[in-house]
């Protein structure tokens, strides 16, 4: 039996977003950081700016593959990272599963971009953070770091939401 | 940028997320339950640190007036001369202890969360 795998237009866009993602998301891992483990986030960008323009499967596809090329590439596949980082990353996809449909059933209160990146963000660092004290640091000491966390997350994700608001005004505006 | 009605939402949730788990996981943690109270060596009672009462304990030099207010102790008064005692202000946490020496009265709050194993003069 011979099957030939059909590409479809979708799948170039999403592999095309994917690289972006994964460039920004190792670019980023280079830049040193004051706490380990502890990033902006800005690969996050793509997946926001994927989501409001193609939607949450588009989105969910590139966030799951940023996580397993990027670890493929830097290292970390099946490592304690890696698996802080997928657990983050399906934590931020089930809520922006849950906030995008929220926003199609209820539009007038819809979010935006930069909703859908500061909850991408705070779920990301609460999925991580779960995991982390569950698996690796089940310690109530890790606990006095969650505020910190959680604020730091709140701010990244703003930030990223602000560019990925930018970027897609422009590129609506360009097409 | 215009920014959506959701937006807003988000950020209120977020922001009040954040100061809840500063308000929680931040706030005194470390408050004790119960006080025990020691007369000379022997222990004279174990009392709840909640609500509001005053306790008198008889001393050698005479009596120590001990204030209980919703989780906190200190001494109000001591016939003692130096009031080290009374200066220690109040006390809250678990293993945290004042004492007044001439009278030989001591309060020990157990229960919290200790800050120290184990503290030596």
């Amino acid at each position: 039996m011979n099957r030939v795998v059909q590409t479809t237009a979708e799948d170039y866009r999403i592999a095309w977003l994917t690289a972006l993602a994964i460039t920004i998301h190792i670019l980023e891992s280079a830049l040193p950081s004051p706490l380990p483990g502890f990033k902006p986030g800005l690969a996050n960008v793509i997946v926001i700016v994927v989501l409001v323009s193609y939607g949450w499967r588009a989105a969910a596809w590139v966030s799951l593959l940023r996580v397993l090329v990027g670890s493929l590439l830097a290292g970390t596949f099946l490592s304690p990272t890696f698996l802080l980082s997928l657990s983050g990353a399906l934590a931020s996809v089930l809520i922006l599963a849950l906030a995008s449909a929220l926003s199609r059933w209820l539009p007038r209160w819809g979010a935006g971009p930069l909703g859908y990146s500061v909850l991408a963000a705070m779920a990301h660092m609460a999925g991580q953070f779960a995991v982390a004290y569950a698996v690796f640091i089940p310690h109530a000491a890790l606990l006095n770091l969650l505020p910190i966390l959680m604020c730091a997350a709140l701010i990244f994700g703003m930030l990223s939401g602000m560019i990925a608001a930018a970027m897609i005004s422009r590129i609506t505006t360009r097409s | 940028m215009n920014y959506k009605r959701g937006d807003i939402l988000v950020m209120i949730m977020a922001l009040s997320l954040v100061a809840a788990l500063f308000a929680t996981l931040w706030g005194d943690s470390r408050r004790g339950e119960e006080v025990r109270i020691l007369a000379g060596d022997k222990q004279l009672a174990l009392v709840s640190l909640s609500g509001h009462r005053e306790i008198r304990v008889d001393g050698p030099l005479g009596t120590s007036t001990l204030e209980i207010d919703n989780g906190r102790i200190r001494f109000a008064d001591s016939p003692c001369a130096n009031k080290v005692c009374v200066h220690d202000g109040w006390a809250s946490r678990g293993g945290e202890v004042v004492a007044c020496l001439p009278n030989r009265v001591s309060v020990a709050i157990l229960g919290g969360e200790y800050r120290f194993d184990a503290i030596n003069f």
